[in-house]
């Protein structure tokens, strides 16, 4: 593997918004570093585009949006930056180390700048037998879509949120049966809704294509609108689904797969461990890293961009990429106010109906925190929410301390199943508000790492 | 007296603070303890929880059995607590000749000082009291009884039997200051003013700067941060507590599986802003170690790595004694080795305060042996 120790600068992340940057980047004539633990660049937007384009059957059921990345991975893979597939990146010191792991080995490096494009990861729903075989996230059902093209026939989805339309869009241009779609979104409009919507007009083709997944989900699927109370249940996997309909009327169906999902959150766990400053964004409910309009955090030379920095969706991604890469290109000569004002109103199309979609999709507190005291909270340590609720009514300030307690969130997956739902039960329970209540502190290394790859470090 | 000279206060409540205080209350005293976070909060709750008299300073060495001896009847002192200390027995092999020398070495110099603890054992015997070791071994140390305690629980233990015999336990207060008035402590917190006739020091890292507020002497203490890391849980392979000599490796599996490996490797701390640093790269040796000794660690994935903030003396042996002024005592400065003494401390710090004698000397811990 040919690595070289030092470049300018070092890129996490190959979805749009870190392709975007490495471009722009190495066009400058950057010496540049693009690191990601997929096969292939896309992130997730773009998930193998590349492999799925050179099929006879070029995927065409993915939707044209999907295959807009194409020509950015070309650029991308003729663009002078160095790509490395399949490495892991597990810590990043403040001095502007990079840690990964490759192939059973580990790695390290040095940048003058370095860009963490980490994208997003979905907020869980911890509802009642989300923890059985056969139950998996709609991020992960679509995931197997782009990758294998595979899905199961039947399978119930559940949730709300743009991704979710587009997902059971995909499944059912793909030819999947889909056994129900079982809507959690809110149907009343509210006056604060008719505000937001206005500004969202700037984006009316998102707003249409919404709409038209929607309708398009109505007529071909089973579909229930304003559901609440959702469990799953089933003996040792899925078997079946209940709810109440917006009558509230009990309903139970079978089915052995059912995917869940309650929109996405940046991905915090890289920028929380390597010490950035963090804000708790009240309307996206989830926690993002400070930064200028240029994606520079915190810590000077560290950016983040894409939705890492909060949840914009693909467009903004790549704006936002390309513009911590102008940034970083002329460092020394700090932007003027003008450049700034310019930028932010660039910025400002790709992002006028967010807020809308924000509200829109809010989840409400039941798909936040479970109602059952049975329904797992923390799958690593397999603790319930009566367990947790026991702990945090011993006296517990925030998750942190949450965690000599009762071990929560000290499982393999460092809190991004359990975080924001114990976040918000310990703010409930103390009666202080979320932002109060504070997230785990995050320590590397945040991605799976062996001791072998870690000795592998070891001078000999 | 008036009754606040009766009082004594402990600042820190860290397990020597926990334990002074306990040992005070359970002796009648009057005692009030003042953490400036939380019970267990820092290097007393987060630490590798390691019970060992194996390889202490031969001056350290009183005290660690003294300790032990406590630790073996915990149950009488802190109840169920007690069932979270798990001995076993510790083993610290030789993996090289220098390593052997060494060791052997230290097994005459302490035959010789007449402690009969840890006895030198050939690789036969290690082999068979460790089946999953991948190397032959060069021979080792052992003790057996050491082993190691869920520390955080430990520390609650020692607060709540301090609590039960009536000691008052204020967390996050933050001690500002130390003055003396006609034989009176003022303790300026966070939480108001508190007076005692007594002050134990027991503040970790934060030890000095009480010390300089108290206008006491002038302590070289240092602030790093030893690391740990953990791994996923695997199949039991490790019945005790290993270490390497001439090396710095900690290596234990706690009872869920799961590997414990530090040992010696410390980063940078920041006690001021309670912050320290966690650099997994220090810790490549140390596990290029251990998987050499279990091959099968090799390929256990780390699923946490934490540091915690602890004090360093140059010599790395704690203060624990009476303060240059009047009325004050100090315990700290541990060096990362102070868990397991910890109990051992809170009872000669309890009987310092109560003008009694320790059950061991403590001159070689004096408090003015740095100044000239
Ligand atoms: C599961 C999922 C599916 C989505 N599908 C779509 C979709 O189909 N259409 C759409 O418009 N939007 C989708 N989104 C929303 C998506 O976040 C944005 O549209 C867009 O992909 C954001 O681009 P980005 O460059 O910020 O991040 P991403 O595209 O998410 O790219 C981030 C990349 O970083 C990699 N990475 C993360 N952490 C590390 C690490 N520690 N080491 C190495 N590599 C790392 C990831 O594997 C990924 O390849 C999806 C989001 C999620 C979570
Ligand atoms: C990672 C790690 C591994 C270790 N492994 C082992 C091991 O295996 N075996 C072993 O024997 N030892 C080990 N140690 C060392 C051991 O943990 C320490 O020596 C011991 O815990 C020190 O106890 P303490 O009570 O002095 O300090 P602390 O636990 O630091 O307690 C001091 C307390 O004082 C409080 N305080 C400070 N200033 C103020 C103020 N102004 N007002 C109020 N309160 C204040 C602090 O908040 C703190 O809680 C390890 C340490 C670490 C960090």
């Amino acid at each position: 593997m040919n690595l070289n120790h030092h470049y300018d600068l070092a890129v996490i992340g190959a979805g749009p918004a870190g392709m975007a940057a490495a471009i722009e980047a190495s066009r400058n004539n950057m010496k540049v570093l693009v690191l990601d633990d997929q096969t292939a660049a896309g992130g997730q937007v773009y998930r193998q585009i590349d492999r799925n384009y050179h099929k006879n059957d070029k995927l065409f059921f993915l939707g044209e949006d999907y295959w807009l990345g194409k020509k950015q991975v070309e650029d991308f893979k003729h663009s002078s930056a160095e790509f490395f597939p399949e490495s892991r990146v597990w810590q990043i010191t403040q001095d502007k180390h990079v840690f990964f792991s490759r192939k059973g080995r580990a790695y390290q490096v040095e940048a003058n700048f370095i860009l963490i494009s980490t994208g997003a990861t979905e907020r869980p729903m911890p509802i009642l037998g989300w923890t059985l075989p056969g139950v998996m996230s709609v991020g992960g059902a679509q995931t197997l879509l782009k990758s294998n093209n595979s899905g199961a026939d039947g399978a119930v989805f559940a949730g709300s949120g743009p991704l979710f339309y587009l997902t059971i869009w995909q499944y059912l241009n793909a030819g999947f049966k889909v056994g129900a779609v079982i809507d959690t979104a809110p149907g009343r409009l509210s006056w604060s809704h008719y505000l937001w919507a206005l500004p969202a007009l700037l984006q009316l083709n998102l707003l249409l294509k919404g709409l038209r997944w929607r309708s398009h989900i109505r007529k071909n699927t089973k579909y229930f609108s304003e559901v609440r109370s959702v469990s799953i249940s089933g003996q040792s996997t899925a078997e079946s689904v209940s709810f109440l309909d917006k009558y509230g009327e009990k309903k139970k169906l079978y089915a052995s797969h059912v995917f869940l999902h309650q929109g996405v959150v940046p991905n915090v766990n890289l920028t929380m461990a390597t010490g950035l400053k963090h804000y708790w964004c009240p309307r996206q409910l989830c926690w993002h890293p400070e930064t200028n309009i240029y994606g520079e955090s915190s810590l000077k030379g560290i950016y983040v961009a894409g939705d890492g920095s909060g949840i914009a969706g693909a467009s903004a991604a790549i704006l936002a990429g390309k513009t911590a890469a102008k940034h970083i290109v002329q460092y020394s000569r700090r932007p003027s106010i003008f450049i700034t004002f310019l930028s932010k109103l660039k910025r400002y199309k790709h992002v006028a109906a967010r807020p809308f979609l924000d509200i829109l999709f809010c989840p409400p507190k039941e798909w936040r925190v479970p109602f059952e005291d049975e329904t797992i909270v923390c799958r690593c340590e397999a603790l319930k929410k009566a367990d947790i609720s026991s702990a945090i009514s011993l006296g517990v300030a925030g998750p942190n301390q949450l965690k000599s307690f009762c071990r929560a969130g000290m499982g393999r997956c460092q809190g991004r199943m359990c975080g924001l739902t114990i976040q918000k039960m310990i703010a409930e329970y103390n009666n202080i508000s979320e932002k109060d209540a504070g997230y785990y502190r995050l320590r590397p290394p945040i991605r799976p790492l062996t001791l072998g790859e870690l000795a592998s470090l070891a001078e000999d | 007296m008036s009754s606040q000279g009766n009082k004594v206060v402990v600042i820190g409540g860290g397990i020597q603070g926990c334990a002074t205080a306990f040992f005070l209350a359970k002796r009648g005293q009057k005692v009030t303890l003042i953490e400036k976070d939380r019970i267990g909060r820092h290097a007393s709750g987060v630490n590798a929880g390691g019970v060992r008299r194996l390889g202490r300073n031969i001056l350290e060495i009183p005290l660690s059995l003294a300790a032990m001896d406590i630790w073996q009847n915990l149950y009488q002192e802190i109840g169920e607590y007690a069932e979270d200390f798990h001995p076993c027995f510790y083993l610290k092999v030789a993996v090289d000749e220098a390593g052997r020398e060494l060791g052997l070495m230290r097994a005459a110099n302490l035959r010789e000082a007449g402690f009969t603890h840890e006895v030198w054992v050939e690789d036969d015997v290690i082999q068979t009291r460790l089946p999953h070791l991948s190397i032959p071994t060069h021979g080792g140390l052992i003790v057996e009884g050491d082993g190691w305690a869920t520390p955080w629980r430990i520390v609650q233990g020692f607060a709540n039997a301090a609590k039960k015999n009536g000691a008052k336990i204020i967390e996050d207060c933050y001690v500002n200051s130390l003055t003396q008035s006609q034989g009176l402590w003022q303790i300026q917190t966070l939480k108001g003013l508190f007076e005692a006739g007594t002050v134990v020091n027991c503040a970790g890292a934060w030890a000095a700067d009480i010390a300089r507020s108290a206008d006491d002497y002038i302590f070289p203490l240092e602030s790093f941060a030893p690391m740990l890391v953990v791994t996923e849980r695997r199949p039991k392979i490790l019945p005790a507590v290993m270490g390497v000599l001439s090396h710095t490796l900690s290596l234990k599996q706690l009872e869920n599986g799961q590997f414990v490996i530090g040992g010696g490797v410390r980063s940078k701390a920041n006690h001021l802003i309670n912050q320290s640093d966690v650099s997994l790269q220090k810790l490549s040796s140390s596990i290029k170690l251990a998987a050499k000794l279990f091959s099968e660690i090799g390929n256990a994935q780390v699923i946490r790595c934490w540091s915690g903030i602890e004090g360093y003396m140059p010599d790395e042996l704690p203060i624990i004694g009476r303060g240059r002024r009047n009325g004050l005592f100090h315990g700290f400065g541990f060096s990362a080795h102070g868990f397991q003494l910890g109990p051992g401390v809170g009872e000669a710090l309890a009987d310092l305060v109560m003008g009694q004698q320790p059950r061991v000397s403590l001159e070689a811990f004096r408090p003015d042996r740095f100044i000239n």
